[in-house]
């Protein structure tokens, strides 16, 4: 047995030359599987001799590397640009799809099937020590040396691996080193369900599914296809399938099974070809398996943080929540800044704020009072011989007359009575204003907003940001506005119902608060102007901005108050006719 | 102040006789607060409150508080028009208050065409029943009756106090669920020249990414 273990090592190192492959070819032919018979009694002995000779192969190997690296680019170019397609290729699929039958097989007869299956093992055991070192699977092809390495190994237990034919105990003892993916290719296939890592898992569903391998059948048919067309290249692989195929009965396998007879042939084909093109093939299939290996593990499971955790490689999964509860907080952050810019926007949006102090709607129910009034009007008309028509459109006129804003004089802007507050005196000149109206109307909240606005600019930090000054006025401007228009509507809707109209009186009235009210507006915008011209602050331009802007929001505020005015001209109008 | 974002607009009117409670319910459910007295409603109030249905949208409800009195019917009927709810509002312990409640569902019906609101039938003062009888106050509308009226006219019907709180978010929150789910189910569209619903500043375009949502859920379930 020993010699024959020598021998095949020689024989695999020689093997990575072309000019000797047919020749190993015969003499594998011939020795290999007739000594079967004999190995699978001698396991045992043969792992003791072997631990042993594992060492001066691979420095006998180390030669054949050069070589490899020599005639290896031609290979794999080829490979690359697929100009050959039927060995190589079809050599990968096939000898991983033989991982399957192989299972059930080996189990009736433990023979070649085991070698390749070692050998798988092997090349899933290099490809998970390049993950553990790189942890990159891309970066398996860039790592050539590493790749050197390990196919060294490969090439050792190819060698060896191809003239064993019960390597079962083999694998098992000579691979202490090679890692537990072997082992739990083995067992898992066993049964020694015990050894069966997360790792091995992930290995065997490789195996099993994966590769990018075409099914059995697909492979099968290829296989009779190219039989039949007799490819020259298939021509080495017809002697290896009969060969397979006298092989199996002796095994006691299935007979008719041309499946894995065809399966058988690749491992045989594998085995013997081991050369360079073995090698350049294994490096492919090694770095195909590294990568699909990582794939699998990571599978759902990037950087493979739930497998190490499970396997306790890990400090736990501490990180990963504190990244969760970090991103989390990110994003709610920067939600809460959008949210935030949109209320700021909001906050000196002066329409907006219009709308809030309930501006609008008074605006919008006194624009439907108005609405309805003018089409009543229009209804009385209707019914009128035109000569009274004429009239009624002339009272109309009058009326709308009175209404006519007055010019700009600055005349009657007397200072406040002595001993009055600013706010009360605004009070006053409103009641004034409207004490023709004859109604009730309710200026408290306007005087209120008054006060509330001149205490603010009184008290307020004088280091203020020119900011919140501005804030302030355009919402006070916009508050002050909403307020006036409540009033016009209130004072429309108590109009509709008053039982005794003075139309001219009430027009007066009107009119006159409407100057009070516009008044009033510019005496804000001017106060807070005041203010931001008071704050000492080096960015001159914004406050000037922000003072062009107030003065602009004032005028904005005058319309509606002025617009309000004429949606009541209606409802004046209409006590007339 | 509340957070300004909102989703929709929804405009709700509040109709039903003067003095039943419709200003004390709009005042508790905005401020929180309850005032024993208050002066009668002018015209019409505005009071408005920002809500959230139950998928979380934000609903800012403009609530629109009618003047009871007769003299202000007149102008109240120009108010309907831009509603999309109307509660109906009468006081248990006040038998005509719940009498006129055809009256006022018809008128606003009326007004409301070609829309059809959401109405809710609204019992207000609760909290004067089961007290002993020195105020006065007395269980004149039993809530059998009351909810009867309601199944027969397609209305929800709760009853609740302005004093004590009870059931005020309810009533609001069980009308702009309604007309939330009428706009999911496309009935109604926010269209111009009409403001019972409005889209909110939050979202400018929100109603089409609204519909699209609705579509794309749809299409899944087929």
């Amino acid at each position: 047995m020993p010699s024959s273990d020598s021998e095949d090592f020689e024989s695999a190192d020689e093997g990575q030359t072309h000019t000797e492959r047919k020749e190993r070819k015969k003499r594998l032919s011939s020795s290999n599987y007739s000594e079967n018979a004999l190995e699978s009694d001698s396991g045992p002995k043969e792992t003791s001799t072997l631990t042993g000779k594992v060492e001066k192969p691979k420095a006998k190997t180390t030669d054949g590397w050069d070589d490899f690296d020599i005639d290896n680019p031609e290979e794999s170019n080829t490979e690359v640009k697929s100009k050959e397609p039927s060995p190589k290729e079809e050599k990968q699929p096939k000898a991983k799809e033989e991982t399957q039958p192989k299972a059930k097989e080996n189990v009736k007869s433990q023979d070649t099937g085991w070698d390749d299956f070692d050998d798988w093992g092997q090349d899933d055991v290099i490809s998970k020590n390049e993950m553990e070192q790189t942890s990159k699977p891309v970066n398996q092809s860039s790592n050539q040396q590493q790749t050197d390495r390990d196919i060294k190994e490969v090439t050792d237990r190819l060698a060896s691996a191809s003239t064993k034919g019960n390597s079962w105990g083999w694998g098992w003892g000579v691979d202490s080193l090679l890692s537990t993916a072997t082992a739990g290719i083995t067992t898992a296939t066993a049964g020694f369900t015990t050894l069966t890592s997360q790792v091995s898992q992930g290995i065997s569903t490789v195996l099993e599914s994966g590769i990018g391998a075409p099914d059995p059948e697909e492979l099968a048919r290829k296989n009779n296809k190219e039989a039949d067309t007799s490819a020259p290249k298939v021509e080495d692989t017809k002697p290896d399938e009969v060969k397979a195929k006298e092989d199996q009965p002796n095994a006691g396998a299935n007979d008719g099974a041309f499946p894995f007879g065809s399966l058988l042939s690749g491992v045989t084909k594998f085995v013997e070809t081991t050369g360079t093109k073995v090698i350049a093939g294994g490096l492919d299939t090694l770095e195909t398996i590294g990568k699909k290996t990582m794939e699998v593990l990571q599978d759902g499971d990037p950087g493979l943080a739930k497998k190490r955790a499970m396997l306790g490689l890990d400090s736990g999964d501490k990180p990963v929540l504190s990244q969760i509860l970090r991103e989390a907080k990110a994003k709610a952050e920067e939600e809460d800044k959008v949210r935030e810019e949109k209320r700021e926007a909001k906050e000196v949006h002066y329409e907006n704020l219009f709308d809030d102090f309930e501006g609008l709607v008074h605006l919008e129910a006194l624009e439907m009072l108005s609405r309805q009034v003018t089409m009543r009007i229009e209804e009385r008309m209707r019914g009128l011989d035109p000569e009274k028509r004429q009239d009624i459109k002339e009272t109309l006129q009058q009326v709308a007359e009175l209404c006519e804003m007055p010019e700009e004089d600055d005349e009657d802007d007397e200072p406040p009575s002595e001993g009055m507050s600013k706010p009360d005196a605004f009070h006053e000149k409103l009641q004034t204003a409207t004490q023709d109206l004859g109604l009730k109307l309710v200026f408290q909240p306007l005087v209120k907003q008054y006060t509330d606005v001149l205490d603010w600019l009184d008290s307020s930090d004088p280091d203020i940001g020119e900011k919140a000054v501005y804030k302030r006025a355009v919402s006070s401007l916009a508050q002050c506005t909403a307020l006036a228009v409540l009033v016009y509507h209130k004072a429309a809707e108590m109009l509709l119902v008053k039982p005794r109209r003075s139309t001219a009186d009430e027009a007066d009235a009107l009119t006159q608060m409407t100057v009070v009210l516009t008044k009033h507006i510019s005496e804000l915008a001017t106060l807070f102007t005041e203010k931001l011209n008071s704050i000492s602050s080096e960015n001159k331009e914004q406050i000037n901005n922000h003072i062009t802007n107030i003065f602009l929001e004032a005028g904005n505020s005058s319309t509606y108050i002025q617009n309000a005015f004429q949606l009541a001209l209606p409802i004046l109008q209409i006590g007339a006719v | 102040m509340v957070d300004p974002i909102f989703d929709y607009q929804f405009r709700l009117i509040l109709i039903g006789d003067s003095t039943v409670g419709k200003s004390s319910l709009l005042k508790y459910f905005t401020d929180g607060k309850f005032a024993e007295l208050s002066d009668p409603t002018v015209g019409v109030d505005f009071f408005a409150r920002i809500i959230e249905v139950q998928d979380g949208t934000r609903i800012k409800l403009q609530l629109w508080d009618t003047a009871g009195q007769e003299r202000f019917r007149s102008i109240t009927k120009s108010y309907y028009r831009n509603s999309v709810g109307a509660l109906l509002v009468y006081d248990v312990c006040n038998r005509s208050s719940f009498e006129h409640i055809p009256l006022w569902m018809m008128e606003a019906k009326r007004h409301i065409e070609p829309h059809r609101p959401v109405f809710a039938l609204v019992g207000c003062k609760i909290d004067l029943v089961g007290t002993d009888n020195k105020n006065g106050a007395r269980r004149e509308v039993t809530c059998e009756e009351a909810r009867m009226f309601a199944e027969e006219n397609g209305l929800h019907h709760v009853e609740t106090s302005a004093k004590t709180g009870l059931n005020v978010e309810e009533a609001f929150v069980l009308v702009a669920q309604e007309v939330y789910n009428r706009i999911q189910t496309g009935e109604y569209k926010v269209e111009d020249g009409w403001d019972g619903i409005k889209t909110g500043f939050n979202r400018p375009n929100g109603m089409d990414f609204n519909l699209l949502e609705a579509e794309t859920v749809q299409s899944t379930c087929c």
